[in-house]
């Protein structure tokens, strides 16, 4: 861990555009192939979304409101999840600035979910079967994850490493909004918006510094890099 | 004999014979994934490298652009071989009767790398890197021949050397595992 968190890539969601359509999370299930267990299996807890919406209620009947806030790795510049993996299968990317998951490096103890604050991660219980003609759907640039390993959101990485490569072959820098996670890209509302936090000129460092910004469990000092966007109740709009 | 140890040696020798299949298994897969290719039609490397002096990039010319350098269409050995008599050589006339067929030519990749594993020919291309630093010299070879282990610490040994000041990224576990 470092003295302090450097910041690269993060995400600000505005929570007053959120209307907990789930787009976000079926884009991301698609994105990274990411498995689904069934009524069932979600039922003893092996649901698997890297990424969830959480519901609120706002105010007494009649005059109640849904509020909806999605969850994901919250990209910790100080994980709690990361000195208790004893293969170093999750760790701190220098270089990206996010908490990555080397999933062939992974044994499974969940060590690193059980010291989450956010309840991000999801344990990988099946083997997953894609029959014909349902493989084509896999993302290859995603590693189709075994049974017994830990996964989670690592904001796109494939997607980073993508837009990056591409600036680096033409010579230039990522342009601002060139790199999207699947679950913004997916976002109806625009309630979704990355970047990086270190360009003071970026969307998402402007949003940042919006006065309505604040991050989940900020108390606990883990640095996270996703910034949530919340003012008032939707009704006073 | 007392009972416990009649009953030990057999089974000490069952438990050494399993170490040693599944050792025998262990070297054997690692050596298969990077087999010598049955491939569809004996192309010769030397030949159109050495003798006639195409550069890679005439036939694998996505490695410039993408991640997969690719393998050559029929229509692209059509471009010069539909010039060109077969004459009594087997793999010349294995080739004009997929041209005649019109059937693709299912050319099976040599250098093949895990699932878990990103590789883009791109970035190594533009860095300068010629295609016999990690595939050998294909210009001496008939077919393609798959070169060594082709593992992690293989593709670090490059990595630290080539390009210090950008080690950090180089190094990381994100940059190359997906």
């Amino acid at each position: 861990m470092s003295e302090t968190a450097q910041e690269k890539w993060g995400m600000v969601i505005d929570l007053d555009r959120c209307n907990g359509c789930q787009a976000c999370v079926t884009a991301c299930s698609l994105e990274n192939n990411v498995g689904f267990v069934g009524e069932e299996s979600a039922a003893y807890g092996r649901g698997m979304h890297w990424i969830r919406i959480q519901r609120y209620w706002e105010g007494e009947y009649p005059n109640i409101t849904a509020r909806f806030r999605p969850v994901m790795c919250q990209q910790c510049g100080h994980a709690p999840c990361e000195p208790v993996c004893p293969v170093f299968a999750t760790y701190h990317s220098e270089a990206e600035q996010i908490n990555v998951q080397v999933y062939n490096r992974c044994i499974g103890t969940r060590y690193c979910a059980n010291n989450c604050p956010y309840v991000a991660r999801t344990f990988n219980w099946f083997d997953w079967e894609w029959p014909e003609p349902l493989n084509e759907q896999l993302n290859p640039d995603v590693t189709v994850r075994r049974r017994g390993i830990m996964e989670k959101c690592t904001f796109c990485i494939q997607r980073i490493r993508k837009g990056e490569e591409d600036a680096e072959a033409e010579g230039r820098e990522v342009a601002d909004g060139e790199i999207q996670p699947a679950c913004a890209q997916a976002c109806p509302a625009d309630a979704i918006v990355f970047g990086n936090l270190a360009d003071p000129e970026s969307r998402v460092s402007r949003l940042a510094r919006s006065a309505r910004a604040e991050k989940l469990l900020e108390e606990l000092g883990t640095e996270t890099k996703v910034i949530y966007l919340k003012g008032g109740s939707s009704r006073d709009r | 004999m007392p009972l416990k140890t009649r009953l030990r040696l057999p089974a000490l020798v069952l438990i050494a014979l399993f170490v040693v299949v599944v050792a025998a298994a262990a070297v054997l897969g690692s050596k298969s994934a990077q087999a010598q290719a049955e491939q569809p039609i004996a192309f010769n490397h030397s030949v159109h490298v050495e003798e006639l002096g195409v550069p890679c990039l005439y036939c694998h010319s996505n490695a410039q652009r993408g991640q997969s350098a690719g393998l050559p269409t029929l229509e692209k050995c059509q471009g010069c071989h539909s010039q060109i008599d077969p004459g009594d050589s087997q793999a010349l006339q294995d080739l004009a009767r997929y041209a005649e067929e019109n059937k693709p030519i299912q050319w099976v990749p040599v250098a093949l790398q895990p699932d878990f594993v990103y590789f883009s020919h791109r970035p190594h291309v533009n860095a300068g890197l010629n295609c016999e630093s990690c595939h050998g010299d294909v210009g001496q070879m008939t077919v393609a021949e798959p070169q060594g282990d082709m593992n992690m610490g293989w593709c670090l040994s490059c990595h630290k050397k080539l390009a210090p000041e950008r080690f950090v990224k180089l190094s990381d576990c994100a940059t190359c595992h997906k």
